[in-house]
């Protein structure tokens, strides 16, 4: 919600960025790029409700009755690629 | 219960979240603590009891192994382990009064089209990773000011290709430019990083704006594209030659769980990161 708000006050009341733009990359290119660089919403392993601590998902697991399933990689899986 | 981990810091930690993660991974294959990597999918009871492990990632021998561990699963009363200390080398905080930004790189374009699905995953792949700015950076930035220290932390440590794994950073004496400044809300800057030999090097420019209010900076979605080349150790599969690379910056709001995660090129070296 924010981010949307912020582009239409954006579009509407910042200054053009056009003229301050940087050698091939314009204000056009800079907003399409932004906005595919965004990661999908509809991505099905973002909709698992994950937790980054594994005592924390330890402490829960423990009190439903549930196994843990652990993601663990060199780098963050949350982050990195 | 998912939980997901750079178990780089987990098989090292010194604290009950270390000795309870190297509990179920000494029952699997990789138990080498000190030296090697313990990266994998791992079920396990609350108890820290084993039920399946894989290193393969593909769906269906994913699904065999959950499937085998819930046949093994027995739920059973378990006691909830108590955080009393945190390992602090293992267990860093964001700045306090700084700010914490996404970053996602992509590789717009110049692979070659291949038919094997696990290619084609990292061919499209959209990374993560998160820039941390101090206070005094970050009181800069709503000054109209770009630091120096900060166009120098995104050249050396975000303006790199982690599409395809991790990345390796660039050296203090790879980047040959970094310049940054803000006029009014536009930001803007020109990076130009190579190593040595110039078999891995990006020519990129940025483009974004900089929103400010009472003294802190509420908004800032930037992005970063030029002609990458190169690759890493674990960034194997390049396109060959030079391809587009484009990477966005975004403020993060804190809504999402990978805004918590500590920069990759903090690991182990904060100070280093973060002066």
């Amino acid at each position: 919600m924010f981010r949307t708000n912020f582009f239409t006050i954006a579009l509407v009341t910042i200054c053009p960025i056009a003229a301050a733009q940087a050698a091939d990359l314009t204000e056009k290119e800079f907003r399409r790029l932004h906005a595919e660089l965004q990661p999908s919403k509809d991505a099905l392993w973002r909709t698992v409700p994950w937790k980054t601590s594994v005592l924390d998902a330890q402490q829960i697991a423990a009190k439903q009755n549930k196994p843990l399933f652990i993601w663990a990689m060199d780098g963050h899986p949350l982050g990195c690629t | 219960m998912p939980v997901a981990i750079d178990q780089w810091y987990q098989r090292r930690q010194k604290d009950a979240e270390g000795d309870f993660y190297r509990q179920i991974a000494s029952q699997g294959p990789r138990h080498n603590f000190e030296n090697g990597t313990t990266q994998g999918l791992y079920m396990a009871s609350a108890d820290g009891t084993s039920l399946g492990y894989t290193n393969n990632r593909t769906p269906e021998r994913v699904k065999e192994m959950l499937q085998q561990a819930m046949l093994q699963f027995r739920p059973a009363a378990t006691a909830q382990i108590n955080i009393e200390r945190e390992d602090p080398r293992y267990n860093l905080a964001p700045p306090a009064g700084g700010l914490i930004v996404r970053v996602q790189a992509r590789v717009m374009g110049g692979y070659e089209e291949t038919e094997d699905a696990m290619k084609q995953i990292f061919q499209t792949a959209l990374s993560r990773d998160n820039l941390w700015v101090s206070r005094a950076e970050h009181t800069s930035l709503a000054a109209g000011r770009f630091p120096k220290s900060l166009a120098h932390r995104i050249a050396r440590f975000h303006l790199v290709d982690n599409t395809r794994g991790e990345p390796p950073m660039w050296r203090d004496s790879e980047i040959a430019t970094s310049s940054f400044e803000i006029n009014g809300t536009v930001v803007k800057g020109h990076a130009e990083l190579s190593t040595a030999s110039g078999d891995r090097r990006y020519s990129v420019d940025l483009l974004g704006e900089l929103q400010t209010e009472a003294g802190k900076v509420i908004a800032w979605n930037m992005v970063a594209s030029g002609k990458f080349a190169g690759d890493g150790r674990y960034t194997r599969g390049a396109p060959p030659g030079e391809f587009p690379l484009a990477i966005s910056f975004t403020l993060a709001d804190g809504n999402d769980i990978a805004d918590a995660i500590p920069p990759q090129g903090s690991r182990g070296w904060l100070k280093g990161y973060l002066p």
